[in-house]
């Protein structure tokens, strides 16, 4: 204690400041570490709860089959068994929450399109058809029926 | 008084430790109250991110590029409005060589409208003058020596676990150094929240057991997802690594993605 106070003064003001820088990050280090950092490495381990809390927004096809057991049994029978119900009527959480036919889409022609237009950049197993030929002015579904689409309505 | 124990050294040490035992609990009740804030209440925690391995892989062979993953994914997430991706279908158009030319390919043509989310245009070169085409749906690579990771200079984007690279929002500031470092370009600032984003495997879906939305709305399968650590019977993820040559993209810059591709072409970066 007597060697350092022997120090040369600016010697000893720089070397009390350095205390002082540290003793205040170490003062801030305890306090403002979260507690879950370092749980799983060298972050905030509840950040992980965190994005894992946010809500659905499409619901999964299991969902859809607790109301509409019928349509889900008829899609996996056929060629469309791969598809999801939410990818041709739009995202069921809302849905599934409070069943109204306000709240899904109830799917056109243009469902339809997305993957069956020609285009010659898809790969050539996939039925594709040229609207102009193909379409004679009525709807997919007076030939076609999209739950089963081997069958003929 | 050349006794080393003084009556001051004593009474100094004495009182040190009785500031000590005053302030050591105050201290702890203050830091109880400050972390407050960084827990968040009602929290789940029956997920353990140490009892899962996910993985995505790609099967470009499948896709007919019609948008729904690009879509679904925008919608779960609340993706802002304008060119904003969290994962995107590239179209690749290589032309037939010019006549007397002596190449083996011709242009490479790459585009990618709205994220592919509505489907393809119209190809931009003649039917007849394409010599090979084919969508290449990206997301982001899940690297094992993730370069946005080591870049951030917070500690705010980490390799999780169980296999995502995630972002903490709440620690981000939005330097953008990460969206920089990422040579797949998977990342991008969110306008809104100011702080950056990428894929994240849906982590409230994967988290309950669903399955990341791009991967549900895909009408062909071309995207295949699984947990390596429980394999379920007939496991798509493995049946993918068994039934396919598979490839990772930028391998020469050792990032290691754990996404592998199967059915792309060398032009494919």
């Amino acid at each position: 204690m007597r060697r350092l106070l022997k120090m040369p003064p600016q010697i000893l003001r720089i070397f009390l400041l350095a205390v002082g820088i540290v003793t205040t990050y170490m003062i801030a280090r305890y306090f403002l570490t979260p507690p879950s950092f370092g749980q799983y490495g060298w972050y905030r381990g509840e950040a992980l709860v965190e994005l894992a809390e946010r809500p659905l927004v499409y619901a999964g096809k299991q969902a859809c089959e607790v109301c509409h057991p019928d349509a889900y049994q008829k899609l996996m029978k056929h060629e469309h068994k791969t598809l999801s119900c939410e990818g041709c009527h739009g995202p069921g959480e809302a849905h599934v929450k409070d069943p109204r036919k306000e709240n899904i889409d109830k799917s056109g022609f243009a469902a339809c399109l997305r993957c069956h237009e020609a285009n010659p950049s898809r790969p050539k197993w996939q039925k594709q058809i040229v609207i102009k030929s193909h379409y004679t002015g009525s709807k997919c579904t007076e030939c076609h029926v999209p739950h089963m689409p081997s069958e003929v309505p | 008084m050349n006794n080393p124990v003084s009556r001051r050294s004593i009474l100094g040490k004495v009182s040190v430790a009785v500031v000590g035992l005053l302030v050591a609990p105050a201290a702890k009740v203050a830091k109880a109250a400050v972390q407050q804030v960084f827990v968040s209440p009602g929290a789940p925690k029956s997920y353990d991110p140490t009892k899962h391995k996910w993985r995505m892989a790609i099967d470009a062979n499948r896709c007919i590029g019609c948008g729904l993953c690009a879509e679904a994914c925008k919608k779960e997430n609340h993706v802002p409005e304008g060119p904003y991706f969290r994962t995107w279908i590239e179209r690749y158009i290589i032309t037939k060589p010019k006549p007397g030319s002596a190449e083996a390919r011709g242009e490479v043509l790459v585009d990618c409208r709205d994220g592919g989310m509505h489907g393809p245009p119209e190809s931009p070169v003649p039917k007849e003058e394409v010599q090979h085409s084919f969508f290449v749906p990206k997301l982001c690579n899940l690297c094992e020596h993730s370069p946005c990771v080591q870049v951030c200079p917070v500690g705010a984007t980490f390799d999780a676990p169980d296999g995502a690279v995630l972002i903490d929002p709440k620690y981000c500031i939005g330097c953008g150094f990460c969206i920089q470092a990422c040579p797949y370009g998977c990342r991008f600032l969110n306008p809104l929240t100011k702080t950056a984003e990428k894929c994240t495997l849906c982590y409230h879906r994967i988290t309950i057991g669903l399955k990341p939305a791009c991967v549900e709305v895909c009408p062909t399968q071309a995207r295949i997802f699984g947990d390596l650590k429980n394999p379920v019977t007939d496991d798509p993820l493995q049946q993918f690594y068994q039934n396919n040559r598979v490839q990772s993209l930028k391998p020469h810059l050792g990032t290691e993605p754990r996404v592998f591709y199967a059915g792309i072409d060398k032009e494919v970066r």
